[in-house]
């Protein structure tokens, strides 16, 4: 199927789904951009910016890093493009990526010590990509409390809780142990409980 | 992405858990990132491109370097023949020539400034009218020896002489230039068995 050029991209971009599966579309997005088509690459990133800036935001809990991060991502996956074999979906593989380049960057400055802007400071969520409703109380909350943990225990949650990586896929992604991503999965609950006062 | 372990189950359904698992995928970042994207990605295929045409003409540095190293070889490799060819001084059957060795013609002129003497380009232009029979005349191993080395020398001239174009007062580059075109005449000379080396500084 020829894919959509970028700007058919950004206009459906609110009505498309955010799914885990490569869609056709998407795959013959990732085709062309594997051959150096920039335009298809910019339909991929319209695709899945949301998607990797929440994930960097919520890892990164600043939303000048999390620009920075996503905009290293997409350089990143544009660099490995012809790495990506499907194994996953593409938006997993992005994943993967994002979070590589949010502990890259942590790694090399201390920036994460300094950040001033929380979660709730940033601009509304795409409603699209979460429930029709909007967020209720408790959602609103976490987001918020979220920016309060502590990194790793921040990571693991974000990846294992929010998006639902089993704790080996998100040990893998972040270089740790399982038990590890487990004995941090524990403490944001219990760091998060008292924070939001809710019982575990 | 798969489900979460089993060991979580008993946490799965907690309040929390549940509202995490409630939070939007995707946030919209405030701003279009993708101007910055697309300037990166056009500044890596610039540099692609500009990697891909230094390879293929190498840069100053490189270039340098390598001028260097022949210029390096080609005095040890010129001693190894000339070592080699006095063990040959015996007379033996004449073999005919391979006539791999093709002789470059020399432009006459180097830099700006740098014409090569007339000395030196007759008794060059000679040395190479005679070559091939003269090859023939050595022990293959010799004779292989002898065109690897003039071979090297040749490829260093060639590249010192297009460095050269580009930067013509270069005094390292004429000092290698000078150096390699003595090799090059100094080992044709040895093959024809003459014994005086007719370049000199002079001649340039």
């Amino acid at each position: 199927m020829e894919p959509k050029p970028a700007a058919a991209a950004r206009a459906t971009r609110e009505v498309l789904p955010v799914t885990e599966e490569t869609s056709s579309d998407e795959l013959a997005w990732v085709q062309k951009a594997q051959k150096s088509d920039t335009s298809a690459f910019e339909s991929l990133y319209r695709m899945q910016v949301d998607r990797v800036y929440a994930l960097c935001l919520r890892m990164t809990a600043n939303v000048s890093e999390a620009e920075d991060c996503t905009q290293e991502t997409f350089i990143q996956a544009w660099s490995k493009l012809d790495r990506f074999r499907g194994d996953s979906s593409f938006g997993t593989w992005l994943h993967r990526v994002a979070v590589n380049t949010v502990l890259g960057r942590m790694r090399k400055s201390n920036r994460e010590r300094d950040r001033i802007r929380a979660v709730s400071e940033v601009a509304p969520v795409n409603e699209s990509t979460g429930d029709s409703g909007g967020l209720r109380d408790l959602e609103k909350d976490l987001e918020k409390a979220l920016d309060e943990l502590p990194s790793g225990a921040r990571h693991v949650f974000v990846l294992h809780a929010v998006y639902g990586y089993s704790h080996e896929e998100t040990s893998d992604m972040l270089g740790i142990a399982s038990g590890t991503s487990k004995a941090q999965l524990h403490r944001a609950r219990r760091l998060l409980a008292q924070q939001l006062n809710v019982g575990l | 992405m798969s489900k979460s372990d089993g060991n979580d189950i008993d946490y799965e359904r907690d309040e929390l858990m549940l509202a995490a698992r409630r939070l939007p995928a995707g946030i919209t970042p405030k701003r279009d990132l993708w101007p910055g994207i697309a300037g990166a990605i056009e500044e890596k295929a610039r540099e692609e491109r500009s990697a891909t045409d230094s390879r293929g003409r190498p840069g100053w540095n490189r270039m340098f370097a390598q001028a260097a190293a022949v210029v390096l070889l080609v005095g040890g490799s010129s001693g190894v023949t000339w070592l080699a060819m006095k063990q040959d001084a015996q007379p033996m059957a004449t073999e005919p020539s391979v006539g791999t060795l093709r002789f470059a013609p020399v432009a006459g002129s180097f830099g700006s400034q740098y014409h090569l003497g007339p000395e030196f380009l007759d008794a060059r232009n000679e040395l190479a009218a005679r070559l091939d029979e003269e090859l023939a005349r050595l022990s293959p191993a010799t004779r292989a020896e002898v065109e690897t080395n003039l071979e090297t020398i040749r490829a260093a001239i060639l590249e010192i002489n297009l460095a050269l174009a580009e930067e013509p007062g270069n005094a390292l580059l004429q000092r290698l230039l000078v150096n390699a075109y003595r090799d090059e005449l100094a080992v044709m000379s040895r093959v024809d068995g003459i014994a005086n080396s007719a370049m000199r500084r002079s001649d340039i």
